[in-house]
Order: structure tokens, then C-alpha cells, then sequence
């Protein structure tokens, strides 16, 4: 009897562990292996070489992602400074235009979708920037609004995600180096 | 001790199996599901444009239009055509039920249309004279179309251009 409860306890404990195990790598961990700053991408998103850790991440973050040839996906949960995006603070994202044939900047959710706003607004891409006289830009991330470049994001957490579609040889090569913007934290307010 | 550390070992070693297990099932059950919450397979679905409302697929881009056809190979073929919007991104992709993207398409290669034949290999279908054949790891899938919105006032223009593409089930002569 004693034995029979002990493997029991043994298949509960274990199967418990299991499961908040997956939990964990799958809703709590991101799925970049790359780093350029606060952003982070993969080399192996949407392709069959990537193993079960990257797909199930994929899956759940990014599903029905392209393989990096197509696009590549750079995504930020960190400004520049180590802290988490916070939407109770004022961003600045500054950077030149990155190396693609089409780019944009969009917010999420800690729910990984976009977050309710009233004007409807939740990216800034290669078509809507307005480009300094230098050729660079800055993007504004706040509750309120920005005169320019601006993207709404609403309290508590959220992420960004960079997306480059057609991006240059440079950047599919050398992922960690795609000039991707800086994100400043300006000032929280509550 | 030993019985301890028996037990120990014995919650470590289930606790493996059921993590590597459940690790391996998830991109196809989430795939699962989003097939299903897309609607009838073989069918092509045009989705409306991307608002905070949109709960399909995880981290939408909001500058892209979306269409989609689930599939099921299983007795049949997939006869996918498309017109190439003019003048912006556009792409067709395809991903098999454990995710992977497996073949895909922009509008520069695409050079004006395309017209794929997606199966499995041994399929017995009436092949469409032109199309392309594309395999399909699996027997279920995706078909994805991209549409970038480059601008506002396109919209219309483009909307009508990516809603003339088009999924056909073509029935295996077998079956």
C-alpha cells in the first residue's frame, strides 16, 4: 500500500513538474537566441531545423512567422537600459532606417496582441516615419500623445517588435548587427 | 535516505518525460486551434483588417492584410491561384501542422501571379496544366497570404486586388 502511494506520489509530483515546466519555457521565456541591444531575433524562426524549445516558443509568440530570408523579426521587452517597457513611461526609439525593403515598429500587449486604443494606431512603418533631416528617426512610445512618430500604448507592460521584410544580405548574415534603434526610457509617470 | 533519494529521481525522470512530451505536442495543438478558429478548411478566408479585437494569431502586424486557407490533404489537393497586388509587399506562405514555414512566395518572385498545387506526395489528383507543385510535409496545413497596406488611400484597391486569390480542393481520383 505504502509502495502504490509513493509512485503516486511520485506521478503527481513529476507530472506536475512536467507540466510547469513547459508552462514556464513556453509563456514566460522569449524565443530569441540573437541579441542586438533590448531586441532579440532568431536565425531558425519558421524553419524546420529549429528545435522543440524555438518551435513551441514560436508557436506560442509568433505563430505562422516567416523564415528569416523573408523576413526577420526583431522583438523587445527591455528598453536600452535592461528595464521592462513599461507603459506608465515615455520612450524615445531612435535609429536610422534599417536595412530592408520594408520595415515597421509595432506595440503589444502582455497578451501578445494589440492593445486597444482610440485612434486605431499601434505601428510605425518605412511608409508612415518622418525622417529627421539626417535620415534618422525618432518614434515616441507613450499613454499620450506625441506630436510626431507617435505609437499608443496603455499601462502596465508591453513588447515591440521590429519587423524587417525583405531584409538586406548584411542583416540575414549578421543578425546581431542590423542597426536596430535605441530604446530610451525618458520619464515614468503614474 | 536512499528511498528519498529514490523518490527524488523517480519525480525528476516523470517530470522529463512529461516536459519533453507536452514541449513536442504544443506548436501542433496551437496550430490545432488556430486552424480551427480560422474556419472551413479548403476554403480560402479573407480576414478583415487587423484591430486590437483581432484574436486569431498572436502579434498581428496591424499593416498587413491577411487572407488564409486551412487544409486538409488528406484526400485531396490544393489548387491555391493569386493575382499579385501592384506596387507593395505581398507574399504567400504555407506552414505544416507543426509550424514550420515550408515554402513561400513574395511579389517580386512571384513576377504578377501565382498558382500552386499543394499535396502530399503520392496524391492521385487531376493535376491544373501550369500549376506548380508544392509538397506538403504534412497532411494539414496553412496557406497564408501577406498584403501590405503602403498606403491609406490604396486600401480599397489593394483589399480588391488580394481578395481575387483563391484555394480549390481538387478530390484525389482514389477517393
Amino acid at each position: 500500500m505504502r509502495l502504490v502511494l509513493n509512485i503516486l506520489a511520485v506521478l503527481i509530483l513529476g507530472t506536475a513538474l512536467g507540466l510547469a515546466a513547459t508552462w514556464l519555457v513556453v509563456s514566460r521565456l522569449g524565443f530569441g537566441s540573437v541579441s542586438d541591444g533590448p531586441w532579440r531575433t532568431s536565425l531558425l524562426v519558421g524553419s524546420a531545423q529549429s528545435g522543440p524549445y524555438l518551435r513551441a516558443n514560436v508557436a506560442r509568440h509568433g505563430l505562422l512567422a516567416l523564415a528569416r530570408g523573408e523576413t526577420m523579426y526583431y522583438t523587445a521587452d527591455h528598453d536600452s537600459g535592461g528595464e521592462w517597457l513599461d507603459g506608465n513611461c515615455i520612450y524615445r526609439i531612435e535609429g536610422r532606417e534599417p536595412s530592408a525593403r520594408w520595415w515597421s515598429i509595432t506595440a503589444y500587449g502582455p497578451d501578445d496582441y494589440l492593445m486597444k486604443n482610440k485612434y486605431n494606431m499601434w505601428s510605425i512603418s518605412g511608409e508612415t516615419v518622418q525622417l529627421r533631416s539626417d535620415s534618422t528617426f525618432a518614434i515616441t512610445a507613450s499613454k499620450h500623445r506625441a506630436p510626431t512618430n507617435w505609437i499608443p500604448v496603455t499601462q502596465g507592460r508591453f513588447s515591440l517588435t521590429l519587423r524587417l521584410y525583405n531584409p538586406g544580405a548584411g542583416v540575414v548574415d549578421d543578425p546581431a548587427n542590423a542597426m536596430v534603434p535605441k530604446i530610451r526610457r525618458v520619464v515614468c509617470v503614474s | 535516505m536512499k528511498k528519498l533519494l529514490l523518490f527524488i529521481v523517480g519525480v525528476l525522470a516523470v517530470a522529463g518525460v512529461v516536459h519533453y512530451v507536452t514541449l513536442i505536442q504544443t506548436p501542433g495543438f496551437i496550430m490545432k486551434r488556430v486552424m480551427m478558429k480560422m474556419g472551413e478548411e479548403n476554403t480560402i478566408h479573407h480576414q478583415d483588417k487587423v484591430t486590437a479585437d483581432s484574436r486569431g494569431v498572436v502579434r498581428p502586424s496591424p499593416d498587413l492584410l491577411y487572407s488564409v486557407c486551412p487544409f486538409d490533404l488528406t484526400n485531396g489537393a490544393l489548387h491555391v491561384t493569386a493575382p499579385v497586388p501592384p506596387g507593395t509587399y505581398w507574399s504567400v506562405s504555407l506552414f505544416d501542422e507543426q509550424t514550420n514555414n515550408f515554402y513561400v512566395k513574395n511579389d517580386k518572385q512571384a513576377k504578377g501571379s501565382v498558382d500552386l498545387l499543394v499535396t502530399l506526395p503520392m496524391a492521385d489528383v487531376k493535376r491544373p496544366s501550369g500549376a506548380t507543385e508544392v509538397l506538403s510535409p504534412t497532411a494539414k496545413g496553412l496557406v497564408l497570404f501577406r498584403t501590405l497596406i503602403n498606403d491609406e488611400k490604396n486600401f480599397a484597391a489593394i483589399d480588391a486586388v488580394r481578395r481575387k486569390a483563391n484555394c480549390v480542393f481538387i478530390r484525389s481520383r482514389a477517393s
